[in-house]
């Protein structure tokens, strides 16, 4: 073949190649988005995880079990990311995926710490299991006994999702006495053991959380928690106020303006979430069915009628 | 229409034969052997699944390891062998060089992979003595490997036409373990809050070939349906893909200098 017409041939081919492979890529783009949601289908009930043990991943790690279990930490994230908060959700690998991470790398802080948050968090936001977080955060305090940070954890766990008040102040005992720990360890540990199950408390607690952590799962969640627990300390304020004007007027009031009016509340009446509070049955004031917010559990002195 | 890539199809196809490429089907047919007799005895129930992994991940692995190791060589080889300048003096276009090399390793690969299947019924049939309808799985299985073969020649082919065989495998070797990550790389643009990571990451997503999607070796095990949607998709999604690599490799390989 001469060189002219190699030189032609050349040029024909680069243009095809320009315009076609563009053009090639962006349909395969497009197919791969149906592949996806063909796969999807096909995947959406099934987890797997295929070598549960922790001792034998770390022996095929080759001395790269650090990395790996960077790698499974990823995962533990996207897979709690992926199902936090939908309806249905379960959290079946979220505990194998943990032991894994944590037994590739003991020292992986960031596993322990978080991960009880996630195991903890009550459906639909994770799978209730604080018993298994419990056990995930003592099993860090065995690998990692000068991290104080894991006994706030511990205490956590206890008090707020457990309600063994005696075993929670305990745990934020044990962790004042590093030297390193924050001095209000040991106001915790007094607080829970004296007014454990009261909502300010609990509020308290929450704080703690939410402002020891960067990360944004576990803010949001902290957040969601102080939001309800405000919302549950602004509807017994105005349960008080509702008895006062029973037993002033004796009825209860049928809206929040009777109150107003009788000047037994003032200011703006509206949830953390900036809806008002609305008078239910019985004088008994409700979070607006709009609201986002979802009230915990009723618990400690918070009781309404 | 040219018959010269069927020609160069079929003297690639011989070589490879020649080059007793097909040997690895007596180590495919020990293993299948070995372990259909010590499958009995190491695992309770779950004999046909240990049987079906063990089968069709062979046939993936040996098919890739061929794809690969002959497919970075198949131009360079022919400009070491100077038996390129010979057969570019004819009248032989450089694509039509090209895709008849493709399609000769594919055939090679198919009819390894055919046997290795046939290797694998058996072992199965010895194991179970009975074939079950939620079997044709494994058929589909075997055809998705056949598909991701197909792409993982291309891409050796494209790097063989201008770079040595050693960064052939490496470059080759990287996009397909990238390719069977790529759920990973879409799950970092789904976390992350930066959007430049979530666009970089999405695109590189989009872009590589998604070797993931051919992986139904696990629902050929437990029998499970692969949808037909998706069988049609994977193929068209394959047969687009090789041909864009063909059309970037026949761009780069026609202005290849060979003097």
């Amino acid at each position: 073949m001469s060189k002219r017409s190699q030189n032609k041939s050349h040029t024909r081919a680069m243009l095809l190649a320009l315009v076609a492979v563009p053009a090639l890529f962006a349909i395969c783009a497009a197919l791969q988005m149906r592949i996806d949601v063909d796969t999807l289908a096909m995947n959406q009930d099934k987890e797997e995880l295929l070598l549960r043990s922790g001792p034998l991943l770390q022996k095929l790690s080759l001395g790269y079990e650090s990395l790996l279990a960077d790698i499974y930490w990823t995962r533990v994230v996207q897979y709690y990311g992926v199902r936090a908060h939908k309806p249905g959700a379960t959290y079946e690998q979220l505990w194998p995926l943990l032991d894994i991470t944590t037994t590739l790398d003991p020292n992986l802080m960031i596993a322990y710490r978080f991960g009880a948050v996630f195991l903890s968090e009550q459906p639909p936001g994770g799978p209730g299991r604080a018993d298994l977080a419990v056990q995930l955060v003592k099993r860090g305090i065995a690998e990692n006994p000068d991290e104080w940070r894991l006994y706030q954890d511990l205490g956590f766990l206890y008090s707020i999702h457990l309600k063994d008040y005696k075993k929670a102040s305990e745990a934020y005992l044990e962790g004042s006495k590093n030297p390193n720990a924050q001095i209000w360890m040991k106001v915790m540990a007094a607080r829970v053991a004296e007014t454990g199950n009261e909502l300010e408390t609990s509020r308290l607690i929450w704080t703690g959380v939410y402002s020891s952590t960067k990360d944004e799962q576990v803010r949001r969640t902290a957040l969601q928690h102080i939001h309800s627990l405000d919302a549950m300390l602004g509807l017994r304020r105005l349960n008080e106020s509702s008895e006062d004007y029973w037993r002033k007027f004796g009825r209860f009031p049928t809206s929040m303006q009777e109150l107003r009016d009788a000047g037994l509340v003032g200011g703006t009446l509206q949830d953390p979430a900036g809806y008002p509070y609305v008078m239910g049955p019985n004088g008994v004031p409700q979070l607006d069915p709009k609201s986002p917010i979802q009230l915990e559990s009723q618990q400690g002195s918070g009781t309404l009628r | 229409m040219s018959v010269i890539p069927g020609v160069v199809a079929i003297n690639t196809f011989r070589e490879a034969v020649r080059d007793r490429v097909l040997y690895n089907l007596i180590f495919f047919a020990l293993m299948m052997i070995g372990a259909a007799i010590l499958v009995g005895q190491i695992s309770i129930g779950i004999e046909r699944m240990v049987i079906i992994n063990l089968g069709l991940s062979a046939i993936s692995i040996f098919g890739i390891i061929m794809a690969i190791f002959i497919g970075v060589g198949l131009v360079y080889k022919e400009m070491e062998k100077r038996t390129l300048y010979s057969l570019l003096s004819k009248p032989i276009r450089r694509w039509e060089f090209l895709v008849g090399k493709f399609a000769g390793l594919l055939l090679t690969l198919v009819v390894n992979t055919a046997l290795m299947t046939l290797g694998l019924g058996a072992a199965l049939y010895c194991v179970s003595r009975k074939f079950e309808r939620a079997d044709a799985t494994i058929l589909v299985a075997v055809y998705f490997i056949l598909l991701e073969l197909a792409l993982v020649t291309a891409l050796a082919l494209f790097f063989s036409c201008f770079t040595s065989p050693m960064l052939s495998t490496l470059y080759t070797l990287g996009i397909y373990v990238a390719g069977v990550f790529a759920p990973g790389i879409q799950g970092i643009s789904q976390f992350t809050s930066n959007w430049v990571l979530a666009v970089v990451t999405r695109f590189i997503y989009y872009l590589l070939p998604n070797f993931h999607n051919f992986g139904v070796i696990a629902e050929a095990a437990h029998g499970d349906a692969v949808p037909l949607a998706l069988v049609w998709h994977n193929t068209v999604y394959a047969a687009l893909y090789v041909l864009l690599i063909l059309v970037a490799s026949a761009a780069v390989f026609s202005g290849r200098n060979l003097k």
